[in-house]
């Protein structure tokens, strides 16, 4: 995984004909994910989401904390953006690996 | 979730408050840092509270100085915070570990005997032969060898059957079973006769084997026999032959007793005034509670209680609790009619009877006399006539 990583920022920094591959590469990896049946948030770097309710929110796999506030809450992940919006909103738990979220979730938005 | 919350508590964990504007950044920097944090709750838009634990907090600092955040630690809670409060009480402490030396010392001790089971065999003579063997309230346990006691003991007394000993916390445990005496049997291949047991006049005789010498109606005294086995040839020639003479005898026999009563008695009658004594009994030596009231009644009734302290049923620690209830006598005159008198007699007498008469006797008749002997008492005579087997067996030559 690090290595990918390593290869995503490589190709971000470089050319665009690097840029091309980096996309040919992750949909190899994609597909690659799918016949084999591996959890992709792993392998292709993308957050995995929980909700129960609108109570609670675990996002695994996330980046950092962008914004953070008890009515609107921005978190980056491997896919952009996640803004959730609501009311009393504060974190439970937080780790290098997740993050949990409680409070009244009134909105949950991506941004790419 | 509440195991991760023991665990937390157990573990050790504190509220801070942190003021800034890169608040964000601070809680990334932390995440990175694989530094857990818990219970985020933005207060305002320049500050926040959260829990860390003892450790992560540690780490915190050079965090809130690369985000120019003033932490604020707002409350301590867990277990290594309320053990650091008690760190500084060392007489506490010592206390503490001195109460649970003293515990096992004290249960280390034989305090209490305990003997179960012996009916004709006296407790003291019993005790005795514990004490001298090294076993009294005490002596310390881990030098007793149970079954080394037990066998001693069996060794030491001859009336008993089976002995067991076992020390359960500070109580020795001592279970008897006492050896029952056979009865003294003529073995049936021995020749004898049936003597009479006691005084009295026949009433019937049914022998089964042996030649019978009495008849109903006859009048025989203690010691005469009744059933021979010996038993004669219908010649003079014919050589004699002797046989276990079995029979049963019943005669009608009688016993007397007498009972006199007063007519002037003084009974004590309690007044219903009490006082209760108390006195403690450490390591088998009895004390006064100093400053307590004393006992002032001439005439009293004496109840003692016993209160022993034991942690549960058998940890028994040498310490009592002794409680005297006194309760006051009255001594009051009293007369008695003639039938009251005589009544009381009667029963005296009676009682006296029936220890004697056995059980298997059966009472036919009961006669009653009274007399008065001066002006002051009666005597009851009572004669009580009874049929019972007299017969007894005894060995041909035997004595």
């Amino acid at each position: 995984m690090a290595l990918s990583r390593k290869n995503i920022k490589d190709a971000g920094k470089n050319s665009k004909v690097k840029g091309e591959k980096r996309h040919a590469d992750k949909n190899v990896k994609e597909k690659l994910t799918e016949v084999l049946e591996l959890p992709k948030e792993v392998i292709l770097n993308i957050p995995k989401m929980t909700i129960i309710g609108n109570k609670e929110l675990v996002i695994e796999n996330y980046k950092g904390i962008i914004e953070y506030g008890s009515a609107r809450i921005r978190i980056n992940t491997g896919t952009g953006l996640i803004k959730i919006t609501g009311n009393g909103l504060n974190i439970k738990e937080i780790t290098s690996e997740d993050v949990i979220i409680g409070g009244d979730i009134s909105s949950l938005e991506f941004q790419m | 979730m509440l195991f991760l919350r023991l665990w937390n508590y157990i573990r050790g964990y504190v509220i801070i408050l942190i003021e800034g504007y890169y608040l964000e950044r601070f809680i990334n920097i932390c995440t990175h840092r694989q530094i857990f944090l818990w219970d985020v709750n933005r207060s305002s838009d320049i500050a926040m509270t959260l829990k860390v634990s003892i450790q992560g907090f540690k780490l915190l600092r050079p965090v809130a100085q690369k985000t120019y955040c003033a932490i604020k630690i707002v409350d301590k809670k867990g277990l290594p915070f309320i053990l650091s409060r008690y760190k500084k009480r060392k007489a506490f402490a010592l206390g503490a570990l001195l109460f649970f030396f003293l515990i096992n010392v004290l249960a280390s001790f034989i305090w209490d005997i305990e003997i179960t089971g012996n009916m004709e065999i006296g407790r003291m003579e019993i005790a005795e032969a514990l004490f001298s063997m090294g076993i009294k309230p005490g002596t310390l346990k881990y030098k007793v060898d149970v079954d080394i006691v037990a066998n001693e003991l069996m060794l030491k007394m001859e009336k008993l059957a089976w002995v067991g000993f076992e020390i359960r916390g500070t109580r020795a445990l001592l279970y008897l079973k006492e050896r029952q005496k056979p009865p003294e049997l003529v073995a049936k291949d021995i020749p004898c006769n049936i003597i009479a047991g006691k005084d009295g006049i026949i009433k019937s005789v049914i022998v089964k084997a042996g030649q019978e010498l009495v008849t109903a109606g006859d009048t025989v005294t203690k010691g005469q026999i009744l059933v021979t086995g010996v038993i004669k040839g219908k010649n003079e020639n014919e050589p004699q032959k002797l046989v276990h003479a079995i029979a049963e005898i019943e005669a009608r026999t009688w016993y007397e007793a007498n009972g006199t009563v007063k007519f002037k008695t003084v009974e004590t009658v309690r007044t219903g005034k009490t006082t209760e004594i108390y006195r403690l009994k450490l390591l088998g030596k009895e004390t006064n509670i100093p400053f307590l009231k004393k006992m002032d009644f001439v005439n009293y009734d004496k109840i003692e209680f016993r209160k022993v302290l034991s942690l549960g049923k058998d940890l028994v620690l040498p310490f009592e609790l002794l409680t005297e209830k006194y309760y006051e006598n009255e001594l009051v005159e009293k007369s008695l009619s003639v039938d009251e008198a005589k009544e009381a007699a009667e029963n005296k007498a009676i009682k006296k009877l029936m220890d004697i008469i056995p059980e298997k006797a059966e009472i036919l008749n009961r006669i009653i006399d009274f007399k008065q002997n001066n002006e002051d008492a009666i005597t009851a005579n009572i004669i009580i006539e009874c049929i019972e087997d007299i017969g007894i067996t005894e060995e041909i030559g035997g004595e």
